[in-house]
């Protein structure tokens, strides 16, 4: 029974794109499949995911998957995020200009792009082996560099292509770092089996010193040109600005995030073994120079979905400072943050909807006075960017403290200090952009309440609703030994 | 391996470093699969049937990705001299430089035969090396292949082989990725009327 909830996680989008591709003729039904298939999709991710938060241990454990509570809370998250880009691409692509392909096949490619990739996003939060979730993490490369460059503008060519080459030699460098675990592993084993989380935790003590340290530093380093951390980020502030916002709220709420799970679970698993603690020095080193990097970019006027990628950039950087510290209060701190920063930044994507439609040059220069042109637009723009600035009650607020006292538990008091004063920086340069975004000049007209605002305006209020549940969710999860039993699981 | 197959791998990347022709690349790497598909198939037969299936991924790949690249240069016009690139020499100084002294970086990792082990790191850096110094996307993209080559290279050396899951796996993606790859070569040129990835170069902040 149990198998077969997981295998249908992945099978479900597969299974919407193909009939999607084969089977729809009209842009009507093409919509109503992609909603209908996303239904059935996220009903089932999230089944799954209850599943595993309220099993007891190390996870439920399959031929193919594990299932423990730090990765049903990923599945969750992606579920979720998932679900609202479907529910939201059909206004998107209402509007759409030219696009990558041609006007007949757009949409068609667009779906079978967006469940492809999606499907290797639920999997890659239940896959049991470092070999498979490579794979998969490529996969979601090939399937989503063309929905980068879906509008097919020179800028989006170059943000789609920049993603495409930096992240694929990224995990070229992850792949050798894979073969040389495999090699020092091949005397436990030699076959597929050797590359799970499971047998990684058994027997990398065996490993040399040298064969563990080079590996750690080949996948690391591999996996965080994915994530998008400093200073292998290049590819991240073009990607999340020129993608579809549907599509950007998927690669910054789910991929980035997920891509972090896979690096948080070799941190785990072969950090315990190498000497000086490499993998908790790397982590908090990409973090650290994540958030100095991003922090200046918040305090520039930028365009609204450049503004949000600077934003993925800290946040990424925050994300990684919790797998380095690696304590429990950490721990917990990294899930909320995950999900809160999910339904935030989903939210200020699809915010940039109504700006695109009744703002067209918001797309190159930051928006001001939303307040006065569209309340319901300027809450969307208030809602999102207070919470992922960390203003409470924001979930982001908890889960960053929470981190940053997982940090002083773990005795890197300079460290925290250091990352406390970013944090800080970057907060006051998101809510000088929020003031800005919402009471700054503007000569324009008010907004008429068209399609894209009204479904800014129910997402919301629903996000809203979700992000208080989060926060009073943080509570109960401090209280409880949580934290332990998500580390437990994660390795 | 032989010290000559080796040298061969090695050679036919520099040579995607500093080749002008587009077609005379994507042969070239075609080549590196074949040879490293033929040797799979050929050497010390085993009862394990991963050279089996090695060999014949590697070689199915070396016929039918270049074919697919040569397909995209052929819908594409004629590729104009791309004047953003270093020289010939220059890109080929560049490349040796950086790959040795990758080499130089990374301790051995365990393979049976030291060659194969600085062979393998030296052709996936030659591979990132060809995106870094060509700036026509299609160069770009046959660096994917180079860097990939490097690692069939270890697993082909190793006693039991890579798991067959993740060779086909990784053709599989390989596959996709390179048609992603062409499809964004093609729009590319349509575009910009060029394959230079230098005009690229817009979205700065």
């Amino acid at each position: 029974m149990t198998s077969a909830l997981l295998i249908a996680v992945p099978a479900a989008p597969l299974l919407g794109a193909l009939l999607i591709r084969a089977a729809v003729r009209t842009p009507v039904w093409a919509d109503r499949l992609n909603i209908f298939s996303a239904s059935v999709t996220a009903a089932v991710a999230l089944a799954a995911s209850a599943l595993g938060v309220v099993q007891s241990g190390h996870g439920l454990g399959g031929s193919w998957y594990l299932l423990d509570r730090g990765g049903a809370s990923f599945l969750a998250v992606i579920a979720a995020i998932g679900w609202l880009s479907a529910v939201v691409s059909p206004t998107y692509l209402a509007g759409s200009g030219r696009s990558f392909f041609t006007a007949r096949r757009a949409r068609e490619w667009y779906y079978t792009g967006f469940h492809l990739f999606w499907a290797a996003l639920l999997a890659l939060a239940l896959v049991k082996n470092l070999g498979v979730a490579w794979l998969l993490v490529e996969a979601t490369t090939g399937a989503s560099a063309l929905l980068v460059a879906f509008s097919g503008s020179t800028n989006a060519l170059e943000a789609g292509w920049k993603y495409l080459v930096l992240t694929t030699f990224g995990l070229a460098v992850a792949l050798l770092g894979i073969l040389i675990l495999f090699v020092g592993l091949s005397p436990h084993g030699g076959t597929l089996a050797t590359l799970d989380w499971q047998s990684l935790a058994a027997h990398s003590a065996h490993l040399s010193d040298r064969t563990a340290v080079v590996s750690l530093i080949l996948i690391l380093v591999g996996l965080a040109a994915k994530i998008g951390l400093a200073p292998v980020h290049n590819w991240l502030p073009d990607a999340h600005s020129e993608a579809p916002p549907p599509v950007s709220a998927l690669l910054s709420a789910a991929l980035l995030p997920t891509v972090m799970l896979i690096a948080w679970r070799v941190a785990l698993t072969l950090g315990a073994t190498v000497s000086h603690h490499l993998a908790r020095d790397l982590m908090l080193a990409f973090g650290l120079a994540s958030l100095a990097i991003a922090v200046p970019f918040l305090w520039r006027r930028m365009a609204w979905k450049r503004l949000l990628a600077y934003s993925s950039l800290e946040h990424m950087g925050i994300l990684a400072l919790g797998v380095g510290f690696a304590t429990p209060l950490a721990a917990i701190g990294v899930i909320v943050h995950v999900a809160g920063h999910g339904l935030a930044k989903s939210l200020a994507f699809y915010t940039a909807l109504p700006l695109a439609r009744h703002d067209p040059d918001s797309a190159r220069r930051a928006p001001r006075g939303l307040s006065r042109q569209s309340p319901a637009t300027a809450a969307a723009v208030g809602i999102s960017l207070g919470a992922l600035a960390g203003l409470p009650p924001s979930p982001l607020f908890f889960s960053e403290l929470l981190i940053l006292l997982g940090g002083v538990t773990a005795h890197e008091t300079a460290l925290v200090t250091i990352a406390a004063v970013l944090l800080a920086l970057g907060f006051l340069g998101l809510a000088h952009a929020l003031i800005e975004t919402l009471a700054g000049d503007s000569h324009g007209r008010r907004w008429a309440v068209g399609r894209t605002v009204r479904l800014a305006s129910r997402l919301t209020v629903a996000i809203a609703l979700g992000l208080l549940a989060l926060s009073a969710g943080a509570y109960l999860l401090v209280a409880s030994h949580a934290g332990v039993a998500i580390m437990r699981g994660i390795a | 391996m032989t010290g000559a197959a080796i040298w061969g791998l090695v050679v036919s990347s520099l040579a995607v470093i500093v080749v002008r022709r587009r077609s005379t690349a994507i042969v070239l790497v075609g080549a590196q699969a074949l040879g490293l598909g033929l040797y799979a198939l050929t050497h010390e037969p085993s009862a394990s049937p991963a050279p089996m299936v090695a060999g014949t991924i590697l070689i199915t790949k070396g016929l039918l990705l270049p074919a697919l690249l040569l397909i995209t240069t052929r819908r594409a016009r004629k590729e104009r001299l791309i004047v953003s690139e270093p020289n010939a020499l220059a890109r080929l100084a560049i490349a040796v430089s950086v790959a040795l002294a990758i080499e130089q970086l990374i301790p051995r990792f365990g393979l049976l035969e030291a060659g194969v082990e600085h062979a393998a790191v030296g052709v996936l850096v030659l591979g990132i090396l060809v995106a870094v110094v060509r700036r026509a996307v299609l160069f770009q993209a046959l660096g994917f292949l180079i860097a990939e080559n490097g690692v069939y290279l270890a697993g082909l050396s190793l006693p039991s082989g890579l798991p067959a899951f993740i060779e086909l796996g990784l053709v599989f993606d390989l596959v996709v990725v390179v048609s992603v790859a062409a499809a964004f070569a093609a729009k590319i040129h349509e575009r910009l009327g060029s394959g230079d990835s230098s005009l690229l170069e817009v979205l700065r902040d």
